[in-house]
């Protein structure tokens, strides 16, 4: 009888569970499928789309579609690959580490060519999924993996933040300016390097403060925007009066004290004025634009008309793969200086660093 | 934390007498930790040159970051008091990160907060319809929670939050407006009827005298932009002593949880005080995942708990699952870590410090004739010193592991005494004694 109540009682458990997870795989499918649904009437509407039918794959990372910067930017491609090529877009996000492989095979299975894993962290999964599957074409993010199967879409982060490392030189009031990072790995290196080159280029005497939220694997780094705030908040009370955050998540933290302390914030990867609500846009001085987007509607372009093959891109300022934003019009009086910055980078007067 | 008051703690003498004297020790004995580490700081701070080390910038940044870590080891506090080892305070945490979110976006921030607390208590419930009622394994209903808390929270996002200005399925759109902070009159120079008094604090941590400014700069942080929320969650460590040490509901929820056939014998309805218990260390725990999406920042963010849940267990064993203890071990947390966020020089300035507290428990320990905590200090002092000596840069890696690395130090010189409540995590079932 007792024995009968314990085990309802795990069973009751054991399904509640099981229900929780059941919903949120569903629902992903039920995205998927309704994405698919709607193209798929669009397709035979439009009828003069392109011919080749292309199943676009995306492998998003935590935070996925709607996080704001990374993943948002590359859901934007996304959906240009949906509207502009016809693409039955599927899309799966990684809830931790143990996601990201699975969803890379799920995408796989289903037919999906090509499939893009948005991060880094798909880094070694990749590599193992695409060299088991070597008639799929992979694409991935900030990583190069080495498979003739795999384009890698790099991007020139520091030339992006030498420009935005500029604006804040030049608008910053009192010659204190900060950079806080997500995990300290070179990739997130390299946004510092640029920011440090580009404010130093405006004022060799300026104060940069710098500090990483975790070291290289702790993954909270992305996402503690209590811990960017109390940072911004000592560098703000300290005389800081801009700060860039390449942190993911951990970057609203940053948003957060400078609306607190009426400083200004950059943002990073999207442009982050367009998603903040109107108290935050006051302080979003502007935003290093990294085109993922762009990166993922061309690698699905180039799969739909039968490029196929592996190999490095890099989406730098000569092909607007990075750059600075200018909503709000904060940049207007500086535009001039930038622009300037930014010719002699692609003509390769400035040669900006990749580490710091 | 020592062997006599425990040993009084475990006798069983005239209640009130022995009372008042584990009182009186402990109080006593708090108070000498408090003076030695405040001097151990001070010394620190004249030898590094690292003033950040005891400012009240570091102060304030060191309770914001304690309150959540806090909350939760209250929550293990009292669940684990009334005998249910509650596993998913991370969980409830999440709940309450959620809840307190939603509230805050909708009605405001208090709103958010008593939400918060709402929802954790659910996720209590939960976990008391499991334990208490179905004899389930606590472990395995409190990762069961944590596992549905993160998925669930995650499936209510897509439905509220997906569309919103500024939410999404891992966020909530931004909260109404902030809890308000208050500035200490005459103490930390905050406004009276529009007047602005004199900052006294603040001048003397200024002077960077030994002791006395460290001292100034500490209590400058309880009184400077303090917020209310934070003022609560610190006012709830003194009432959960209180009621669970001086009053009668407080001795049923512990014999519950150190002798439960006893308690029922003695007329207690264990489960229905088991059943409060958790569902209080829910709220707590709530109220900790609310605190980080109101007041630590001003959204629900997927992940957000970043498992503080596990480390305000870790903060309970540490604190000897009391109330005190508990705060001790949640601050040290929360001072490693706001040091980290802090002025660079902070950093090595830490492991001095460290080194400096190793050299003392291993003096304690070898006075005490228990040789092997000793060693094990002592090693641990030397590393450190050696650290602080010879490195440059401390690399970050280094740095991010100091809290565990402490905690580790603690545990293992510590763990002989501690004491964990007698029937926390065996199988109960009424009327069923032996």
């Amino acid at each position: 009888m007792r024995k009968n109540k314990r085990f309802a009682g795990v069973a009751l458990l054991a399904a509640v569970g099981i229900f929780a997870t059941a919903c949120g795989s569903d629902t992903k499918t039920a995205t998927s499928g309704t994405t698919g649904g709607t193209t798929a009437t669009a397709g035979t509407t439009g009828g003069t789309m392109s011919s080749t039918p292309l199943n676009l794959g995306i492998a998003f990372d935590t935070g996925g579609r709607g996080d704001g910067t990374f993943n948002d930017s590359a859901a934007r491609g996304g959906d240009k690959a949906k509207t502009e090529l016809g693409a039955k877009l599927d899309e799966l996000e990684a809830t931790g580490d143990q996601d990201r492989k699975p969803n890379l095979e799920t995408l796989t299975k289903n037919g999906d060519n090509p499939v893009i894993a948005v991060g880094f962290l798909f880094g070694d999964d990749l590599k193992t999924v695409a060299t088991a599957n070597p008639k799929t074409t992979y694409g991935i993010i900030d990583s190069v993996v080495d498979a003739p199967n795999v384009k890698s879409l790099v991007f020139a982060e520091e030339q992006g933040s030498f420009l935005v490392g500029a604006a804040a030189a030049l608008k910053s009031k009192t010659g204190h300016i900060g950079f806080i990072g997500g995990q300290e790995i070179d990739l997130i290196k390299k946004f510092q390097a640029g920011y440090a080159a580009g404010a130093m280029a405006v004022n060799p005497k300026i104060v940069i403060d710098v500090k990483y939220l975790g070291a290289a694997g702790d993954n909270a780094a992305w996402g503690s925007p209590d811990k960017a705030k109390e940072i911004a908040n000592g560098w703000y009370a300290a005389g800081a009066d801009i700060i860039y955050t390449a942190a993911g998540g951990s970057g609203a933290g940053t948003i957060d004290a400078a609306v607190a302390s009426g400083k200004w914030a950059i943002g990073v990867d999207s442009d982050q004025y367009v998603l903040a609500t109107p108290d935050q846009q006051k302080h979003i001085l502007t935003s290093m634009i990294k085109r993922v987007d762009v990166a993922v509607f061309e690698t699905a372009k180039a799969v739909q008309s039968g490029d196929t093959k592996g190999g490095v891109q890099v989406f730098d300022l000569k092909v607007d793969g990075v750059g600075y934003a200018t909503s709000g019009g904060y940049l207007d009086d500086v535009k001039d200086k930038l622009e300037a910055f930014k010719k002699q980078i692609i003509d390769g007067t400035i040669k900006v660093p990749t580490a710091p | 934390m020592s062997t006599t008051e425990l040993s009084a703690e475990t006798t069983t003498a005239t209640k009130p007498n022995l009372l008042a004297i584990i009182n009186s020790r402990h109080g006593l004995r708090l108070i000498t930790a408090g003076t030695l580490l405040l001097v151990l700081l001070s010394i620190t701070r004249l030898i590094t040159g690292a003033d950040d080390l005891t400012s009240s910038g570091t102060m304030g940044t060191t309770l914001r970051l304690t309150v959540p870590i806090l909350l939760a080891g209250l929550a293990g506090l009292w669940s684990e008091r009334v005998g249910i080892v509650n596993i998913g305070i991370e969980g409830m945490m999440i709940f309450g990160t959620w809840f307190g979110a939603y509230g805050a976006w909708q009605f405001g921030p208090w709103v958010g907060l008593l939400m918060g607390v709402g929802g954790g208590a659910i996720g209590g419930l939960i976990h008391a319809v499991a334990t208490v009622r179905f004899n389930v394994d606590h472990v395995i209903s409190g990762v069961a929670l944590n596992l549905l808390a993160a998925g669930g929270m995650r499936y209510m996002s897509e439905l509220v939050f997906v569309g919103k200005k500024g939410g999404g399925i891992s966020q909530s759109p931004p909260r109404k407006s902030a809890i308000p902070t208050f500035d200490v009159p005459f103490l930390a120079g905050g406004k009276l009827f529009g007047w602005k008094s004199p900052d006294m604090l603040g001048s003397i941590e200024d002077k960077h005298w030994f002791v006395i400014s460290d001292l100034a700069g500490i209590l400058r942080g309880f009184a400077f932009g303090m917020s209310w929320a934070t003022l609560l969650a610190l006012c709830l460590v003194p009432l959960t002593a209180w009621v669970l040490w001086r009053t009668r509901f407080g001795l049923r929820l512990r014999s519950s949880g150190e002798a439960p056939f006893a308690a029922e014998s003695l007329g207690v309805k264990v489960t229905r005080v088991r059943y409060l218990g958790v569902i209080i260390s829910g709220s707590f725990a709530g109220l900790g995942g609310a605190y980080l999406s109101v007041v630590s920042f001003s959204a629900y963010r997927q992940g957000q708990t970043a498992g503080r849940g596990y480390i305000g267990l870790a903060t309970m064993i540490f604190g000897n699952w009391r109330p005190s203890g508990v705060l001790g071990g949640a601050m040290l947390f929360g001072f490693s870590d706001a040091l980290k966020l802090r002025r660079d020089d902070s950093i090595p300035a830490l492991f001095l410090f460290i080194s400096f507290i190793a050299a003392l428990v291993m003096v304690l320990s070898i006075y005490r004739k228990r040789l092997i905590p000793g060693v094990l200090a002592g090693a641990f002092g030397v590393l450190f010193l050696v650290t602080y000596l010879t490195v440059n840069k401390v690399p970050s890696s280094l740095t991010q592991a100091t809290p565990y690395l402490v905690t580790l130090l603690v545990l293992a010189t510590a763990s002989q005494h501690l004491r964990p409540p007698a029937y926390a995590g065996r199988p109960y079932r009424p009327g069923e004694s032996h």
